[in-house]
């Protein structure tokens, strides 16, 4: 394991919608025995609503000054958080004279490019490795797993870390824990239609319909996933999609880190498996 | 029919400038972007394409009052795909803030509740740096229904059974009922205040 400490950076939703979300991934490093140290009072990352990116920059360069003071790099379990990080990042560091004007609206912006910034998945597989995560597995999860990826982690190109058409790495995550993952690849890197919830809901339903369905005709036990707005429309939404469109899903949705907090051995409280609104009993139950 | 003499041929650079939509005219109309978007099952007509055609003609008013401009989900699926790194998600997004900046002008009717999202999302970042889910929910449900009572009507039919079941498995604590605030608030209004496009 290379890194042993990251600053982290949990997002809006990690108190209220997305908690189990938050308290599995500090489960899951407290048992990996890598220190998370929360980005010290962190700003919101504009999420998909704040459209002009000089704002996201700005806001972001926010974010990024703390965690240098820290002298840490950043990992977030949101999908969104870390687009709008990693393409603030990127923007700041390649170019000074937005590095200055930001810098100029005042002195907490000031950030000097040094922090990287990665998605949870990414710290997983890439940073922490398949191979030392396997020698900290306890248990198996003997479910059929949907893995969806949804947007921003195989696109857009110059802040993605997986492959765009073919993701893999929760797949990975997913046999790890000794789950069997389910043909999926026509509805794993659709969005999941959270963006359009509060202003277009029929679409935003029916995106979500596609992927839960998706799942459901693979005939996947759940679906394993890595951003809380995806969470929200596929598992807290789940009731109102089903009554919307009169169809029966009951397709538990778990955090990735859920899942591979039970292969760790960790108790399912502490990973927030009472939390999510679809019953996650029968996932628990396949835990051997 | 294009009707030629209504053209704004500086459309084009008008969009360019926005953050976001420079790289516009890289476009050679290959429609990769369309095909392989996930709104043209759902949307009929939804093109991206075409809109890029018609910006790139200066069809300026036919872009600007398009309602499928404000059903783009931002999944960057466009943007993966296209041949010529148009940036097709960020491009629309540029074209949106311009239509946005007409209607407060007062010289464009954007027929869409999503700016006022937007905006109602942009004002609790401005007041507290973090999103505040009931003071969003708040601001954009009594602005859209003309008044408090009524918008907290149109909240409560949305939102009863979702709020419920939240409630049940106890993600409605003080977290979700009082805003988290950053420490330091000033920065976030001068943030809104000097940064975007046109305050440079
Ligand atoms: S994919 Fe790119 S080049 Fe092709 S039509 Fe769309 S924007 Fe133009
Ligand atoms: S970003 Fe918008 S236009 Fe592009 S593929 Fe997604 S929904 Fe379609």
């Amino acid at each position: 394991m290379s890194e042993r400490k990251y600053a982290y950076y949990p997002g809006c939703p990690s108190g209220t919608t997305a908690m189990e979300q938050d308290m599995s991934m500090k489960a899951v490093f407290e048992k990996l025995g890598i220190e998370l140290e929360e980005v010290e009072d962190w700003n919101c990352c504009g999420a998909s609503e704040v459209e002009d990116p000089e704002i996201v920059y700005a806001l972001n360069a926010r974010n990024l000054a703390i965690a240098e003071k820290q002298g840490l790099n950043i990992v977030t379990p949101c999908s969104i958080c870390y687009y709008n990080l990693s393409r603030s990042n990127k923007a700041l560091k390649g170019n000074e004279e937005l590095r200055a004007r930001v810098r100029s609206i005042d002195d907490s912006l000031a950030y000097n490019g040094g922090v990287e910034v990665k998605h949870v998945l990414d710290v997983l597989v890439n940073d922490i490795g398949i191979e030392a995560l396997k020698q900290k597995v306890e248990k198996k999860v003997e479910a059929k797993v949907a893995p969806y990826y949804g947007c921003y982690i195989g696109r857009p190109p110059e802040t993605a870390f997986d492959d765009p058409d073919a993701p893999g790495l929760m797949d990975r995550l997913v046999e790890l824990v000794g789950a069997e993952v389910v043909p999926y690849n026509y509805t794993k890197t659709k969005c999941c239609g959270g963006p359009l919830m509060m202003t277009r809901q029929d679409i935003a339903f029916e995106m979500a319909r596609k992927v839960l369905e998706g799942a459901k005709n693979a005939g996947a036990d759940c679906i394993a996933l890595a951003c809380p707005l995806c969470g929200m429309m596929l598992d807290a939404k789940q009731p109102d999609i089903e009554e919307a469109f009169g169809i029966e899903i009951g397709m538990p949705v778990l955090y990735i880190t859920q899942l591979l907090g039970l292969a760790l051995g960790i108790d399912s409280g502490k990973l927030g498996l009472n939390k999510n609104i679809v019953d996650t009993k029968d996932i628990i139950g396949k835990v051997v | 029919m294009i009707k030629t003499w209504e053209l704004e041929p500086n459309f084009k650079y008008e969009i360019m400038k926005e953050p976001g939509g420079e790289h516009l005219t890289s476009c050679f109309q290959c429609s990769t972007c369309t095909l392989g978007c996930p709104l043209t099952e759902i949307v009929p007509g939804y093109n991206p394409r075409k809109i890029i055609q018609m910006s790139l003609l200066g069809m300026r008013n036919e872009v600007l009052s398009n309602p499928d401009l404000w059903v783009c989900l931002i999944c960057q699926t466009c943007t993966a795909r296209c041949p010529q790194d148009v940036r097709i998600a960020d491009l629309l997004g540029a074209i949106r803030r311009i239509a946005e900046r007409e209607e407060e002008a007062g010289k464009l009717k954007i027929d869409s509740v999503r700016p006022r999202f937007d905006k109602a999302f942009m004002h609790q970042l401005e007041k507290y740096g973090r999103l505040y889910d009931f003071g969003l929910a708040k601001e954009y449900y009594t602005g859209r229904e003309g008044s408090f009572f009524k918008g907290m009507m149109a909240m409560s039919k949305d939102y009863k059974a979702f709020g419920m079941r939240l409630f049940k498995k106890g993600k409605m604590g003080p977290k979700a009922l009082f805003p988290e605030k950053v420490k330091d608030r000033e920065v976030m209004k001068k943030i809104f205040e000097q940064m975007g496009a046109g305050k440079k």
